[in-house]
């Protein structure tokens, strides 16, 4: 069972998706779908969203990764290709527990990315220190993006657009 | 990553019939999925790395970053005559990094990217020896033998290191097709060591409570699991030795044509015994003697 549901949960990501650019509006049946699946995480990653939380953040080199303000202030920085946060509710909810799905803002806009129109997140250009971001040190996930930047050795740039 | 998986078995098997399009998974989406080399400690998954780092640089001429923190001094014994067989230009397109620690290795990773943007050609196979070597300390069991659970930010660091390792070559898989590598793809295959419980023969070893998070990063598994049957005398890695070597995992179905009275699943599991010679030869467990153990 703990198999099928990831991929039941990335197909209605990719259902939400379509749908969307279709109808550009995502039904309320998709919508408690997800609510299903995810649980009372989907709520939060879309109020998320809503809050313009995410911050989609792109290295010279092309690689992209979003960084979400938490509900706490902090940032945290997900990967786009794969489902990883270093949130405390991942750490406890997905990684320990290991009893059920949790959608984060970061995922559920990775999914839908594109479809969506305008983008629900904002951008921004990194310079030299994209590493340390890809990096996301967990103990530097808990400073502010400028001294994250700051604190490596190259010298770094962020261009909000 | 299945796919050079396969490529090692058929090219290190005994047998010849039956294995032209042999693959362990349905659907080219799996064949390149990240996979786990999963056993007891010993120097045959490095072997077994090893092996698959030079299959893949030669075979399809592809690059390949193996990190690992021991340097590697010389060949692995199980190697030297199936290298023979193999094209030696192969090795010049394998790099070696050896972080020590797990903040190097993140380092290491995390600025793979930059590679990207340069005129050489990213790597195309991501290989990590040993990855229970930077997990950090507190990783084994307790006593009375149960696992000890991962301290405060474990779980996070096992999930940081696998998802950085899968994220990272999902970039690299495609800036090696923006490069006009139509289907191109970059593979992770990483060993990691697990305690001996006991199990019985196809049991997946231990319930390591870290397994069931590298579970989700790494969704193909080979277990490796020793024959300590009379049959199979010799110790770990030396002549004699006899490995069972069984695939399971998301999307991974076995896929050479079985013939009639094989059993279901023909292809997920193997027999890897190490010569005279020192050479490793896999061959495959028939579903009828799949079915006897």
């Amino acid at each position: 069972m703990s198999s099928y549901l990831p991929a039941v949960a990335e197909q209605l990501l990719r259902d939400i998706r379509k749908v969307y650019q279709e109808t550009s509006q995502i039904p309320d049946d998709l919508l408690l779908a997800l609510k299903f699946v995810f649980g009372p995480s989907a709520l939060q990653a879309l109020d998320l969203v809503d809050q313009r939380s995410v911050t989609c953040l792109s290295s010279p080199s092309g690689r992209t990764a979003f960084q979400v303000i938490g509900g706490s202030g902090r940032p945290y920085t997900c990967y786009t290709s794969c489902h990883y946060c270093p949130c405390p509710a991942f750490a406890f909810s997905v990684l320990r527990r290991n009893d059920g799905l949790l959608v984060t803002a970061a995922h559920f806009l990775s999914e839908t990315r594109g479809a969506l129109e305008p983008p629900p997140f904002r951008r921004a250009a990194f310079g030299s220190a994209a590493t340390a971001l890809f990096l996301s040190v967990r103990a530097a996930e808990r400073k502010p993006v400028g001294r994250l930047l700051f604190s490596t050795r190259k010298k770094s740039s962020v261009k909000p657009s | 990553m299945a796919d050079i998986l396969a490529l090692v078995l058929k090219h290190n098997s005994a047998q010849t019939q039956g294995l032209k399009n042999f693959s362990f998974t349905s659907g080219t989406g799996w064949n390149t999925s990240p996979c786990m080399i999963v056993g007891e400690r010993c120097g045959i998954k490095t072997s077994l790395l090893f092996l698959a780092a030079v299959t893949a640089a030669s075979e399809l001429g592809v690059k390949v970053l193996f990190l690992t923190p021991t340097p590697i001094q010389k060949l692995p014994a199980p190697l030297q005559d199936s290298l023979a067989n193999l094209n030696p230009d192969g090795l010049k397109k394998i790099k070696f990094m050896y972080p020590r620690s797990q903040e190097e290795l993140l380092q290491d990773v995390a600025s793979l990217h930059e590679s990207a943007c340069g005129s050489a050609a990213p790597p195309s196979l991501l290989i990590v020896d040993g990855l229970e070597r930077y997990l950090g300390r507190g990783r084994g069991r307790a006593r009375g033998g149960a696992w000890r659970q991962p301290a405060g930010d474990g779980w996070l660091a096992v999930a940081h290191i696998s998802a950085l390792l899968v994220d990272t070559a999902a970039f690299l898989g495609r800036k090696l097709e923006e490069r006009g590598g139509a289907g191109a793809s970059c593979r992770v295959l990483v060993s990691f060591d697990t305690e001996r419980q006991g199990h019985a023969p196809g049991e997946l070893p231990a319930q390591d409570p870290v397994l069931s998070v590298l579970d989700r990063y790494f969704p193909v598994r080979a277990t490796l699991d020793r024959d300590r049957s009379a049959a199979a005398p010799g110790t770990a890695g030396e002549p004699g030795a006899v490995w069972q070597v069984y695939f399971s995992g998301v999307g991974v179905t076995a896929g050479h044509a079985p013939g009639k009275g094989e059993g279901p699943n023909p292809g997920l599991q193997w027999r890897l015994a190490i010569c005279q010679n020192g050479a490793m030869e896999f061959s495959l467990v028939s579903g009828e003697n799949q079915a006897k153990q």
